[in-house]
């Protein structure tokens, strides 16, 4: 399955490199793809992955190099041309419209003229779907779909533009691992009836399916391997460039009796509950992992937890004192601190610099205030402190937020939330998006707040970072908790299960 | 007194005089729809409009002719919403703060343009206006006739438009994508396909319309141009847009609504019932308020609607 | 746009600097007064003969130069109004109505004073109408917060709807001079108006309010917990929310600062140029009120600045038309085109032609 067997590569790239600004994005890539060939992509965040697809589809112009499909050398200039030339893409953000059916999400953009020749277009998609053995009714709305169907609507979307590569960029961080197993049936499929197909991947266990793997690090590209002749470690080691200490989270007893104690939580909205009847409780010292696809309620239970919404019942008591009925400022006044899990939405004000940005919310405390003004030399002193303690790279307290990286915006928000930690640290996905130096530090920040005698709960969908610190891992889905497994008995397949709707025996 | 409002001659005038106060709305009401569905919050109406009535105007004073009038609030229509398209949608500009600038433009230039085409006159001229075209038969149906069928063209025009839009925008295959646009303009991004050419095609239709309801206000009804002469009537539109959920047959009901409240108004001074004026003109400004009140969810908005599209 | 990529060039956006801003903001500024030029041409005026007459009106003498800073001063509250209301990313339109509001409420509550001191009248026209126009604008966002209605339609219907109240209140009302046939309170106590600055000219002691008012909008904005709200929500108002400060509060708190603002230009023209509560001394400083914001980038300094370069268009216009016969409404079609010029510009600067070496 080499695509140096003779045949013509179904995609070949050649000394592809793109500049974005100072930085080397794609640094002379070269590789090739097979029909039916299982191809991955492997690399850390910032590695170039992103950028290798979007030249190929079109959605970016490589500055130097070239792009072949089946021995044809293509003019990229825009997704139309890649489409024409056979190209599809399923993007990791889907671009469906929630509001247009399935059947006119797969037809909107194609054709021309004035007639929208539906009849026509559904024969075809459910022709398409047979061979495929996917059921989807064409006529129910896209909101209403699961997040897996959503991805065969992306799916037989590229094929209906007449894919023959399918580029499918980081498919699996939505799905459960049962939609994941689906998905993968569904590649088999495809690869069957011939389509070569780009998997952007940093999950090991996915790409150990591939055919071959090539890693990406640092914008060039490393190697491109057999899968079978490879392994993990070896995997791994090039697409980091280094060994990785794996983090032993140093498992201290708890100490007795809950510092957090949740009790029947449920919050409601205008359609169904959003949580529902919540029971945890979290000791000091204690690290409490929350597992699931994200969208099952675990943003709404900490924004509860943090004041930020009003529960529609149950308790929630810190250290013996209740605090479900306060607002975010009180409770971040009680010593807690939460990490949202959209950085840029919840957690900055971009056009704020760093030192008014460690402030958020506590603008009107007398720490930051002198009489009625806000004290700046405090201000700066407290941004100053914060660069230092959490190496946040800039150049200093008055820098704006919005041009720091994903990674160092994080860091903001950390010497923020930390530091009204006292007692409770609430952390929403804290390492998404952030390259590899900045998960070590943050792992080891978690650990020493709670080695400080810290309650914490760490959200995630990555269930090696949570086999890492936690201390127990309990499991949500559609909105209440599944099931909970303590440390010493982590399994992935019995906790995929309970991601995937299954109870707990 | 009251008891005259009851007659039937006197329902039927009232409702002949809706459908008419009608038309201006609805025009515009019609072409800010098919703009905001393609994701762009057209708040130069206003502005637009009293171009519209203004050119319309002038050209029907100086050529003798009122389609030519109509032709001018036509092409003023079009270029002013292609002004407004360029900053928007090429430059980005905030969309809220841009259609506030076209009506400042609208309302200055009218003015100015006014004042220096008649200087010196104490009065501005009269032109003469659009004739009421009676549908052969149908005008002669009780009630129904004098109220449907008995109005001015650009009237029709107007009605016509709803079925029009709807079927454009729900049949045809560019009103899928154009819809698209406003909901999602990245499915568009990545076929390939220009969201910035719909855009740019829904604002300019858009802009044509609101013009061509404030040509109605003066070659079809009042034969003089004034300034501020359309009255909010730019800024109701956008409110029964919203009132319409972003959908073509309840914004007609909406429009008929808000065009009763004047006509009732007109209706009640003319038989001198003694509710103070002023009360009667800010009754549909009330009203509006409150129909976005009770309503308060923006249920129907286009998803990206005033968000410009950047590819990331 | 696909045109360009076939010529091998694309456009891409990034962050302008200062200097670049300049350029393009000086250049489309220039453009503003070429098309100007055209609208004078276009009247029959030499653009040159009409420019000298413009500024001969505005600065010819200490007393058009102080007309000038009179018909600045309801343009420096309004333009304050709208900044505030702006950097929050709150589209307050109504500055219109809540000059209104201002001076109705300060006459409501200073006009059974008659025969008292200034020293009482005073104070309360200015807190009347910082109330009147607070509470007006309060009522919008209220509007927003309980019941969801977008501020700019909003505050647009209230323009409309207390026009008609005012002159319902002064034709037929309580307030309408007894015996006279034009829309329009009587004339105000001597006590109650704001003293003049010097003989002479009509300058009074509400240019001196709305420069003071500009210095304590610029300390909030820039020093206190108020300013950097104001700001967090013009930048992110959800990570505001998530932190704990409560949007409504934010919202209804500009609302009313900004509304608060645009009362004081009520009061400064009708207590200060008019003497009589009336339309005709109240419409227009709202809407004027954007553009003179935005040209003064919403920034205090900035919009007292830009009040005086429109206040000296006002009142040089008038000379301009006696002189040169072109009408004086053509300032408001050039305040429009300065507008205009100056968003175009200032977005341009943020977009430049690259030149793709391309591949393929």
């Amino acid at each position: 399955m080499s695509a140096t067997q003779g045949e013509t590569p179904r995609l070949e790239v050649r000394g592809l490199s793109k500049r974005y600004g100072p930085v080397l994005a794609n640094d002379d890539i070269s590789l090739a793809v097979a029909p039916a060939e299982l191809h991955c992509l492997l690399g850390e965040n910032g590695a170039g992955k992103s950028t290798l697809s979007a030249c190929i589809y079109g959605l970016a112009v490589s500055d130097m190099g070239e792009i072949l499909v089946d021995g044809q050398r293509l003019d990229l200039r825009s997704p139309a041309d890649a489409i024409a030339a056979g190209i599809g893409m399923v993007h990791q953000h889907f671009v469906l419209v929630p509001r247009f059916t399935v059947l006119e999400n797969i037809v909107v953009g194609t054709g021309s003229g004035l007639r929208l020749d539906l009849a026509a277009a559904r024969g075809r998609i459910t022709d398409l779907c047979a061979r495929l053995h996917l059921d989807i009714d064409l006529d129910r709305r896209v909101d209403s779909l699961s997040v897996g169907e959503m991805q065969w609507v992306e799916i037989v979307k590229s094929l209906y533009l007449g894919a023959r590569l399918l580029i499918l960029d980081e498919p699996t961080a939505v799905l459960t691992p049962q939609e994941s197993e689906r998905l993968f049936a569904l590649i088999a499929e495809l690869k069957g009836s011939g389509i070569a197909i780009i998997l952007i991947t940093h999950k090991m266990n996915e790409v150990m399916r591939s055919d071959r793997v090539s890693v990406l690090r640092k914008g060039r590209l490393v190697a491109t391997l057999t899968t079978a002749d490879t392994t993990r470690d070896a995997l791994t080691e090039l697409m980091v460039g280094r060994s990785v200490a794996t983090i032993e989270a140093r498992h201290i007893a708890a100490s007795q009796g809950a510092s957090l104690s949740v009790r029947g939580l449920t919050l409601s909205a205008p359609r169904g509950s959003l949580i529902q009847a919540i029971d945890l409780d979290v000791a000091p010292g204690e690290i409490l992992g929350i597992a699931g696809v994200a969208g099952n309620g675990q943003d709404e239970l900490l924004e509860t937890i943090a004041g930020i919404r009003a529960p529609r019942a149950g308790t929630i008591t810190l250290r013996g004192e209740p605090m479900s009925s306060l607002g975010a400022a009180e409770v971040a006044g009680r010593g807690v601190g939460h990490v949202p899990s959209d950085r840029f939405r919840d957690g900055l004000a971009r056009d704020f610099t760093i030192a008014e940005n460690l402030i958020l919310g506590q603008q009107w405390l007398r720490r930051w205030r002198k009489g009625p003004l806000l004290d700046r030399a405090a201000m700066a002193a407290n941004g100053q402190d914060a660069i230092a303690r959490y190496a946040i790279a800039t150049t200093g307290p008055e820098q704006p937020s919005g041009r720091l990286s994903g990674g160092n915006a994080q860091k903001v928000i950390i010497a923020r939330e930390f530091a009204k930690a006292q007692h409770l640290l609430l952390l929403n996905q804290p390492t998404r998006g952030v390259d590899v130096g900045a998960i070590e530090f943050i792992h080891a920040e978690v650990l020493a707040k709670r080695d400080q005698g810290c309650a914490v709960i760490l959200v995630s969908e990555e269930l090696d970072d949570l086999f890492a610190l936690s201390d127990r891992i309990i499991v949500m889905f559609r909105n209440e908790v599944m099931g909970e497994v303590r440390r010493g008995a982590f399994d992935k397949t019995a906790i995929g299960r309970l991601m995937a709707g299954a109870r707990a025996a | 007194m009251l008891a005259d409002l009851f007659q039937t001659t006197v329902i039927v005038s009232l409702l002949a005089a809706t459908v008419r106060i009608a038309t201006p709305l609805l025009l515009a009401a019609i072409g800010e729809l098919v703009a905001e569905r393609s994701g762009v919050y057209n708040m130069g109406l206003e502005g637009t409009m009293l171009m519209g009535a203004l050119t319309a105007y002038l050209a029907a004073d100086a050529s003798g002719s009122l389609w030519v009038g109509v032709f001018a609030a036509l092409t003023t229509g079009a270029l002013m919403s292609l002004l407004f398209a360029f900053l928007v949608i090429t430059l980005q500009v905030e969309q809220i703060v841009t259609g506030l600038a076209m009506n400042l433009l609208g309302s200055g230039l009218s003015v100015y343009w006014l004042r220096a085409a008649f200087k010196g006159q104490s009065q501005i001229p009269a032109t003469p206006i659009f004739d009421n075209v009676p549908i052969p038969f149908l005008s002669e149906l009780p009630v129904i006739g004098p109220v449907l069928f008995d109005q001015k063209a650009l009237t029709y025009l107007a009605l016509l438009s709803v079925p029009a839009v709807w079927w454009f925008l729900y049949r045809t295959r560019p009103g899928l994508d154009l819809r698209c646009a406003g909901e999602n303009p990245r499915a568009l991004d990545i076929k390939g396909l220009s969201i910035a050419a719909r855009q740019y095609g829904a604002v300019v239709f858009g802009g044509a319309m609101a013009a061509l309801g404030g040509a109605f206000l003066t070659v079809a009804s009042a034969s003089r141009f004034a300034p501020e002469m359309t009255n909010g009537r730019g800024w109701l539109a956008i409110v029964i847009v919203i009132a319409g959920m972003w959908r073509p047959v309840p914004i007609l009901v909406a429009t008929l609504v808000f065009s009763f409240l004047d006509a009732l108004q007109l209706q009640i001074q003319g038989i001198g019932i003694a509710i103070p004026y002023q009360l009667m003109l800010a009754l549909p400004y009330v009203v509006a308020i409150l129909a976005l009140a009770v309503r308060r969810r923006h249920a129907g908005a286009p998803a990206m609607l005033g968000v410009s599209y950047r590819r990331e | 746009m696909r045109m360009l990529e076939h010529l091998g060039w694309r456009v891409v956006r990034a962050d302008a600097s200062p200097a670049r801003t300049a350029v393009w903001v000086s250049a489309s500024l220039l453009l503003a007064v070429l098309l100007s030029a055209l609208l004078f041409e276009a009247a029959g005026a030499s653009p040159a003969a009409a420019f000298a007459a413009l500024l001969k009106g505005a600065f010819g003498s200490w007393r058009t130069a102080s007309e000038t800073l009179v018909a600045a001063t309801p343009l420096i509250f309004t333009g304050l109004a709208t900044a505030v209301a702006f950097r929050a990313r709150i589209w307050n339109i109504g500055a219109e109505g809540q000059v209104f509001a201002g001076a109705m409420f300060a006459y409501w509550c200073q006009h059974g004073l008659a025969g008292f001191s200034p020293a009482i009248q005073l104070p309360v026209i200015v807190l009347g109408g910082l109330a009147g126009g607070g509470l007006y604008a309060g009522l919008a966002a209220i509007l927003k917060t309980r019941f969801n209605v977008d501020e700019v339609i909003s505050t647009v219907m209230l323009n409309y709807i207390i026009v008609y109240a005012l002159s319902l209140l002064l034709l037929q009302g309580p307030w309408s001079e007894p015996g006279a046939f034009f829309e329009q309170s009587a004339k105000m106590d001597p006590g109650s108006l704001l003293p003049l600055l010097s003989g002479g000219s009509r300058l009074h002691a509400g240019f001196l309010l709305a420069v003071a008012a500009a210095a304590v909008v610029q300390v909030i904005m820039t020093r206190t917990p108020v300013g950097y709200e104001i700001r967090a929500a013009g930048s992110n108002l959800r990570a505001l929310k998530v932190q704990g400060t409560s949007p409504a509060r934010v919202i209804l708190m500009v609302m009313m600062i900004s509304g608060a603002l645009a009362g004081l230009a009520g009061v400064a023209q009708v207590y200060g140029v008019h003497y009589r509560l009336k339309a005709g001394a109240l419409t227009g400083y709202g809407y004027t009120g954007i553009i003179v914001a935005i040209l003064g980038q919403l920034k205090p300094w900035g919009v007292v600045a830009a009040a005086i370069v429109f206040g000296a268009l006002v009142t040089g216009a008038t000379f301009m038309q006696v002189k040169t016969g072109v009408p004086s409404a053509l300032i408001y079609a050039v305040e429009a085109i300065l507008l205009l010029c100056y968003l175009a510009g200032w977005a341009a600067a943020r977009f430049r032609l690259k030149r793709v070496a391309h591949a393929g």
